[in-house]
C-alpha cells in the first residue's frame, strides 16, 4: 500500500503517468498539512495548513518501486538551485504492509495483491 | 489488531453503518475520497439511472445533442475520480473476518464499482482521554 503526499497541481500528472503503466486503481482524499519547516509565511501571514493531494494505491510487491519512481519523477518539481532535486512541498510518499486485499465485487482475493 | 480500510459507494453507506451496529462495532471513520479502479471511473447508463436524479441524467442529455438515442442502458461514460467514502476500522484480529462479511454483505451489488476492502497490520492505539494504550484502548 503506497500513501502519497503530494501538490494538488502535480496530482494530474501522476495520475496520467501512472494510467499509462497499467496502475488502475488510485483513491485520492483532500488533505492538509504541513512538514518539517512549518508551512510558509507569505508576507505577514504564517500558513500551517498547507492544501495536499493524498493517493492511496495498492500494487502488488513487485510494482511498489516502479509505482515510487514514477510518483517521484512527476511529482517533483524542478529547482533552480539543485539541478534534478525537487523543492521544498513536493510530499512524501509512504509504503506499508497489506495483509489482505478483497473485491466486494465478487468477495473474493482481489487478483495481483 | 488489524486496519481496516474499506473504499465503498455513496449510497451503501447507511446500509454498512448498520450492518457493523449489529455485529457491535463502535468505532468507525468515513472520509469523503475521490477514487477509480481498473475501469478508470467508467459508468454505465444503467448505472447512473439508480444513483443520479432524472434532473441531472436530462442535462447530460441535454449537453450533448443526439446523446438520447445513444443512451441505452450499457452506453459507458467515462467520469474520472468518481465520489466514494473510505471506511476506517481498527479491529483485533479475531473480528477481522466478521467485518469483512458484513461490509460485503451490505456492499454488494456484483456490479463494478463495488469497492475493495484492505487489511492492514496495526501496531498500538492510544486512547487520546484516558491515554490507554494497546488493545484497552479499542474496548
Amino acid at each position: 500500500m503506497i500513501w502519497a503526499i503530494i501538490r494538488p497541481e502535480s496530482a494530474q500528472r501522476v495520475i496520467k503517468a501512472l494510467d499509462i503503466t497499467g496502475i488502475g486503481g488510485i483513491t485520492r482524499l483532500h488533505v492538509t498539512g504541513h512538514g518539517k519547516e512549518m508551512g510558509i509565511t507569505l508576507g505577514a501571514v504564517h500558513y500551517t495548513e498547507i492544501p495536499k493531494e493524498m493517493l492511496m494505491i495498492v500494487v502488488p510487491d513487485n510494482d511498489v518501486a516502479k509505482t515510487v519512481m514514477i510518483i517521484r519523477t512527476e511529482a517533483k518539481t524542478a529547482s533552480k538551485s539543485t539541478p534534478g532535486e525537487g523543492t521544498i512541498g513536493d510530499g512524501k510518499i509512504f509504503v506499508t504492509y497489506v495483509d489482505d486485499a478483497f473485491a466486494i465485487r465478487t468477495a473474493g482475493k482481489a487478483c495481483g495483491t | 489488531m488489524k486496519l481496516i480500510i474499506a473504499i465503498l459507494r455513496e449510497d451503501r453507506v447507511e446500509d454498512t453503518k448498520e450492518a457493523l451496529e449489529t455485529i457491535g462495532v463502535r468505532g468507525v471513520t468515513f472520509l469523503y475520497v475521490t477514487g477509480r479502479g481498473q475501469q478508470k471511473g467508467r459508468v454505465s447508463v444503467r448505472e447512473l439511472g439508480e444513483s443520479l436524479n432524472r434532473n441531472m441524467r436530462m442535462q447530460l442529455v441535454g449537453t450533448w445533442p443526439g446523446a438520447g438515442s445513444l443512451l441505452h442502458n450499457d452506453t459507458e461514460f467515462a467520469f474520472g475520480f468518481l465520489p466514494k467514502r473510505m471506511l476506517i476500522i481498527v479491529a483485533y484480529d479475531e473480528e477481522v473476518n466478521r467485518i469483512v462479511q458484513a461490509i460485503v454483505n451490505s456492499n454488494q451489488t456484483g456490479r463494478h464499482g463495488d469497492g475493495k476492502i484492505f487489511i492492514c497490520p496495526m501496531i498500538s492505539a492510544m486512547r487520546v482521554r484516558t491515554g490507554e494504550l494497546g488493545d484497552k484502548a479499542l474496548s
